[in-house]
């Protein structure tokens, strides 16, 4: 009898991956899924399921579904809790038909374990046995058809390298979809416990399942028994395992970058080495996109002339798609190097350098990982915070990120910093980067120790803190692979912000362009048509709902010292940084002449003087403040959004908006003024 | 009783047993740390802690106070 359960209308039989961290589950779902995967996991690690079609050339009409690595079914965090819930039931896809489960052949006896817990709960399975490659680089091989025999389920190898096996896996994977059709369907066991002596007794049968099924060849040198290992595998009479060594290659690195004191500045020297290279790298194509959007418009402007169409499309479209795009190649670098160092194994050891003293502050050393991605963006990072199995250290976890100085602050920061920057001393820009970006790592450390005083009052649970990491052994990473990854998150990314902050720039051109979008300017004609326009922009903008707004913010803005105009670009950003350069352009009214915008936007910024007293309104002073402003405030609704998720309640976004935006509003009133009071302009 | 943290680094060992009332103990054995089992102290981070044990042909990275509730 055909019954499926919770899915009457018959979808396509969904295919789960699972397996234990680095297992190659990613690396095979790379080779089945399609090109539309539905879900991008963000560098770092998989800390969410990605579901797609199985690639049409495959011959299977199925979903396939890759998912967080686990250990065992009881998970710990909720990144495991992510894969053993799709386990059992996902809510969109349902209950899985064929659970493929991946086995390390290196590490086969902690690897079993999760395969024995599965069959135990009646899990559909197929075991895939990977990295067969390392197993025999140690001088050892597997018998798959004993392993096969002995588990009592299909077993099959892959080799993640090159795909070897695929064609095998396939077939026995028809099969299985040809088998649930007929057979009536056994729902896995809900619910899986184990006690400790169950768990001892699951390892002493692996262990013996792994004694049949792994050959050693090592014992034979030359036909010639090798006494020194008999006597290894003795040890395992007196009850006592063998020791099986680590990669070779893997210690031998290890003991450089894990040395006492070398590691940890090895660790600094990268971790500045990868933040130089963002801004170094990034910095010229991010000019070239930033000069190409403002030709682009002003072309535009001038082919469609003066009317309101015109400046909608150059004045806020293409501006607002300009101010999406000009952080691309931030993200796309960010994100290459992160895979970079999770594809090499980096990644891990740099979570064990830092765990003591992030524990210190109520992190941990799991933090990293989300920290180091908020540098590219704050809502791949809330995400990646899931490794975190101790509620409390996840939760301060995510509410610091939106500290750490992500992308969209960069054309922020680098049309402050060229204003700060003199002419003739180019390279203090690059100093002044620097200053910003320690600035904000410190005082969210900071930030983050005082946070931790109050950590019970928001998280109740009493949990341990633990750090448990699998170090991977180093691997080559696969450039080529992580260019291509790094370029499809970017992509995502840009695809997911990108509508947000095309509609803010879209309201923000509605809001400084009407009610009074045509103003009538007395005396006209004794005017030329280039003063009549900027006369009516001047006009429109001091009469439009912006204004309105933003003199109604007014006297909050005063004690920072700054003006309405400034207040309206800043309340712009808090749906999303990224768009004070553009409603800045926006609101000083930049008219195009042969000088190209940027440098426009910052002779307006140096001209514009304080409507009452005629005092210059972009000093020193106020330019510091804005970057001390954008430091600490909570500019960003998907951040907010994904944290809300991330925690299950409002209490972490609200209390995010309100600490970081009256901390920034604070520090920027003391700064301003206390930069005042020393004399500096 | 010497216990996993006490280990120098390149010190072999074989696990006696592993508390019971250690809130990580489960986690601890799921992860491979079974009596019965040989560990190798590798590595151990600036602070000296945590610290890096080969084990089951592969390298796990645990706290000092997780360490201590190995018996070895
Ligand atoms: N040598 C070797 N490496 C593999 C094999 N399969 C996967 N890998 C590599 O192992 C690493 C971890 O794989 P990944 O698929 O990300 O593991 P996941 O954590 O289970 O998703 C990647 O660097 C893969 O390229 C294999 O059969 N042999
Ligand atoms: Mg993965």
């Amino acid at each position: 009898m055909y019954s499926r359960i919770n899915n009457k209308d018959k979808k396509a039989p969904l295919i789960t991956l699972v397996g234990p961290p680095n297992s190659g589950k990613t690396t095979l779902y790379n080779y089945l899924s399609g090109k539309k995967s539905k879900t991008v996991n963000y560098p770092g690690s998989t800390v969410n399921y990605s579901v797609s079609k199985i690639l049409s050339k495959h011959e299977i009409n199925a979903d396939i579904l890759d998912s967080p690595g686990i250990i065992s079914l009881i998970p710990t965090s909720p990144d495991e809790r992510v894969s053993v819930d799709t386990l059992y039931k996902h809510p969109k896809y349902g209950h899985p038909d064929i659970v493929i489960v991946t086995v390390d052949a290196s590490q086969l006896s902690r690897h079993l374990y999760l395969v024995k817990q599965m069959m135990e709960s009646n899990f559909n399975l197929i075991v895939v046995v990977t990295m067969i490659d390392i197993l025999k680089r140690n001088g050892k091989d597997i018998d798959i058809i004993k392993l096969s025999a002995i588990l009592g389920c299909c077993v099959v190898k892959f080799d993640g390298r090159n795909a070897d096996g695929i064609k095998h896996l396939l077939e026995k994977t028809r099969d299985k979809i040809v088998a649930i059709q007929k057979e009536e369907i056994i729902l896995p066991v809900a619910k899986f416990q184990i006690d400790r002596d169950k768990l001892l007794l699951s390892y002493k049968q692996i262990e013996e399942i792994e004694e049949e099924v792994i050959i050693d060849n090592n014992n034979r040198r030359n036909g010639q028994l090798d006494i020194s290992s008999i006597n290894d595998n003795l040890v395992v009479l007196n009850n006592r395992r063998a020791f099986v060594k680590p990669d070779a290659r893997t210690l031998k690195l290890d003991k450089v970058f894990l040395h006492k004191y070398w590691g940890l500045a090895i660790f600094f020297i990268a971790m500045s080495v990868v933040f130089t290279a963002i801004f170094w790298i990034a910095q010229p194509f991010m000019d070239w996109i930033n000069t190409g959007f403002e030709n682009l418009s002003s072309f535009t402007g001038e082919l469609l002339g003066e009317n309101l169409f015109s400046d909608l499309v150059s004045g806020g479209l293409i501006p607002g798609l300009g101010s999406v795009l000009v952080f691309l190649p931030q993200i796309l670098i960010l994100f290459f190097i992160l895979e970079l160092l999770e594809d090499s194994g980096y990644l891990a050891r740099g979570a064990m350098l830092v765990d003591k003293p992030l524990s210190k502050i109520g992190l941990n050393g799991r933090s990293f990982v989300p920290m180091l991605s908020g540098f590219a963006c704050a809502i791949p990072a809330t995400m990646a915070a899931r490794t975190i199995a101790n509620k409390k250290e996840r939760f301060l976890t995510i509410f610091i990120l939106p500290l750490m100085s992500c992308s969209a602050r960069i054309p922020v920061y680098a049309l402050l910093v060229a204003f700060l920057t003199p002419k003739d001393k180019p390279y203090l820009g690059g100093i002044f980067f620097t200053l910003i970006y320690l600035f904000s790592i410190v005082s969210s450390l900071i930030i983050a120790a005082i946070a931790n005083k109050f950590r019970d009052r928001i998280v109740k649970e009493k949990e341990d803190s633990s750090f448990i990491i699998e170090l991977p052994a180093y691997r080559k990473p696969k450039v080529w692979i992580n260019t291509k990854h790094a370029y499809k998150n970017a992509i995502q990314y840009v695809k997911k912000a990108g509508p947000v902050i095309l509609i803010l720039s879209l309201v923000l051109w509605v809001l400084t362009t009407f009610p009074n979008f045509d103003p009538s300017i007395p005396d006209a004609d004794k005017l030329s048509a280039e003063e009549v326009s900027s006369a009516k922009n001047s006009e429109r903008l001091a009469g439009s709902y912006a204004a309105m707004m933003g003199r109604f913010i007014e006297p909050v803005m005063k004690p920072m010292g700054m003006d309405w105009r400034i207040g309206v670009s800043l309340v712009a950003t808090f749906a999303a940084r990224e768009v004070f350069v553009s409603s800045l352009a926006l609101i000083f009214k930049v008219t195009d002449d042969d000088e190209d915008t940027h440098n426009s936007l910052l002779t307006a910024m140096k001209e514009a003087k304080f409507e009452d007293t005629g005092q210059k309104l972009f000093t020193a002073s106020t330019i510091i403040g804005l970057v001390v402003f954008f430091v600490f405030a909570m500019q960003c609704l998907s951040t907010t959004a994904i944290a809300r998720k991330e925690t299950g309640g409002w209490k972490i976004p609200i209390l995010q908006i309100v600490v970081f935006t009256a901390l920034a509003y604070a520090f920027t009133v003391v700064v301003v003024n206390g930069l005042k009071a020393v004399g500096v302009s | 009783m010497k216990r996993a943290d006490d280990l120098k680094i390149g010190e072999r060992a074989v696990i006696k047993d592993v508390d019971n009332s250690h809130p990580s103990s489960h986690r601890i054995l799921e992860i491979g740390f079974t009596p019965g089992q040989e560990i190798e102290l590798l590595n151990c981070s600036a602070f000296n802690d945590p610290l890096a044990f080969a084990i089951r042909g592969t390298i796990i990275a645990i706290r000092k106070k997780e360490a201590h509730c190995i018996h070895v």
